[in-house]
């Protein structure tokens, strides 16, 4: 952005250097504007707003009156000013401390991308956290409210990293803190659905080669009987009085007998 | 004008329970306060203590208020000496219907029993029966066909049944309910034999030649051979059959050799 100043400087004299300058600011407005309904337009087709709508972050917008849709198309307006303000008051040469206006040229896209980050992070979040509640809606246990929550504020304490890191504030710890939970979140995990990951493993080889079907009479593990239904799972097996639901894992570890 | 009031309020006097069909939030918000309301919805919006949940569009008043009250018996809500008052919307979208009953005034069909209380899931049944019926509506090109489906006990239907020809589902993993699934049905309706989808809705086979024995099968006299196959089936093994008549185009569902459902397509 100095290179552009310089060479503007260069290419006239001081009075239209300020002359330049306001015509620099000029076109700022009418880009900013520009961008402002681009970003709008292209954000209403993408059908943005019905995305976010019905997330705490658009209502309190709503609130203030205004939308995510409007808050991000102004943000990136208001980008596009500044930036322009900038290179107008470079290019008349308004300013002597060169080197703290730099350093802010090169702060304010990472601050807009944090900006962007943070409200990202707020309405994908809460999506998200609305989008598990109706998965579990039907399950009516009330310790499964705290799922949707979890996930929520997984999200929002990655998207506040992502912020912090663009700003450049020191995040080591908290990178530390997510690497710990999501180590142990992945542990649990393996360690709680070892029998369903096994099981899904052995019934996906069961499905895909189908070595019995339905209809057929077997022996697996000891129990013999008619097979009734086959899933990712478990298999069932029926005979007169009993319904054996035999774990897929189990299936393919014992073997299975057909009997003709 | 008191005249009117006294006719209805005679409808409304001294009633165990009201019966909603796809009732409005504030209307069931207030019967709550001072009456035992059971809602009857194809999806329990308003989160009801009493719900009761319709299976298919019944268009017909009489077969939902029926549905209803056989499922609130079963669940135990009312008991056959109960007066009710059936509350639903016939034409508009709006309450427009009263209809006072008392629980127990018809012999029980088994229309609750057969979607809630079959081996197969109800949400199998309830597709099932939804091919069923578009199947009745279109026809195959145009042309009425006929359809035999056995939904669930696979295993033993698939032992009292022999393949016609080679089977189009072998090693295909299709459930009733998939997007695709109608096409498919309905182009292998021209086929002969019938269809064994599995409990979980899995098609298992098209194409069977089932070979139960009719034996002691009381189906109303002037069906075909394809409803009484469908009957015997039912009464052998644990199955639900569900038959589209090439003939009257009516869908009729049988269970444990009864016909227990009859649903015109051309109503829905």
């Amino acid at each position: 952005m100095a290179d552009i100043a310089e060479l503007l400087r260069t290419l006239f004299s001081e009075e239209t250097a300020v002359t330049v300058a306001i015509i620099v600011l000029l076109v700022g407005a009418v880009a900013g504007y520009l961008v402002w309904r681009g970003t709008r337009t292209l954000l209403l087709r993408l059908e943005v707003d019905e995305a976010v709508e019905g997330t705490v972050f658009d209502r309190t917008m709503r609130n203030f009156g205004f939308s995510t849709v409007g808050l991000l198309a102004l943000l990136s307006a208001m980008f596009v000013y500044v930036l322009a303000v900038f290179i107008a008051l470079q290019v008349a040469q308004l300013m002597n401390t060169q080197m703290f206006w730099t350093r802010l040229m090169e702060y304010l896209p990472r601050l807009f991308i944090a900006a962007l980050v943070v409200i990202l992070g707020l309405v994908v979040g809460d999506k998200a956290s609305l989008a598990v509640s109706e998965r579990l809606k039907s399950i009516k246990l009330p310790e499964v409210t705290l799922l949707p929550s979890l996930v929520k504020y997984s999200i929002f304490y990655v998207a506040a990293l992502v912020a912090l890191g663009q700003l450049g504030v020191a995040t080591t710890a908290l990178v530390v803190l997510l690497a710990v939970y999501a180590f142990g979140l992945l542990f649990l995990a393996g360690l709680a659905f070892r029998d369903l990951l096994r099981a899904g493993a052995a019934g996906m080889y069961l499905l895909l080669s189908e070595p019995y079907s339905i209809g057929d009479e077997v022996e697996i593990d000891g129990n013999r009987g008619i097979v009734q239904e086959i899933d990712v799972f478990v298999t069932h097996i029926e005979n007169e009085d009993t319904e054996f639901i035999i774990p897929n894992q189990r299936v393919l570890r014992s073997g299975i007998t057909r009997i003709r | 004008m008191t005249d009117i009031d006294e006719v209805l309020g005679s409808l409304s006097a001294d009633l165990d329970a009201v019966v909603l069909f796809s009732p409005g939030a504030d209307l069931y918000e207030r019967l709550l306060d001072d009456q035992l309301v059971i809602v009857v919805s194809d999806e329990d919006e308003r989160a009801a203590e009493r719900f009761v949940e319709l299976p298919v569009e019944f268009s017909a008043l009489s077969d939902r208020i029926r549905f209803g009250i056989e499922g609130a018996l079963e669940q135990e809500y009312v008991t056959e000496n109960d007066q009710l008052l059936c509350l639903a919307a016939t034409y508009g979208d709006d309450m427009d219907t009263a209809v006072r009953i008392r629980a127990g005034e018809f012999t029980e069909s088994g229309v609750y029993d057969l979607f809630v209380n079959s081996r197969a899931e109800p949400g199998v049944i309830r597709d099932v029966v939804e091919v069923a019926v578009e199947l009745g509506k279109k026809g195959q090109k145009g042309k009425p066909v006929g359809a035999l489906f056995v939904v669930g006990d696979a295993g033993k239907v698939m032992n009292k049944s022999r393949p016609l020809s080679y089977n189009p589902f072998e090693k295909s993993h299709v459930h009733v309910g998939d997007p695709i699934v109608n096409v498919m049905l309905k182009e292998f309706s021209r086929l002969d034999g019938a269809f064994v989808i599995s409990d979980a809705g899995k098609i298992v086979s098209a194409y069977r030649y089932l070979e139960p024995s009719a034996e002691g099968v009381d189906i109303p006299k002037g069906l075909g051979a394809r409803h009484m196959a469908a009957g015997a089936v039912t009464r052998d093994t644990n199955a639900t059959a569900i038959v589209l008549s090439e003939s009257d185009g009516l869908v009729r569902a049988f269970k444990g050799g009864e016909l227990i459902l009859e649903l015109d397509p051309e109503e829905y």
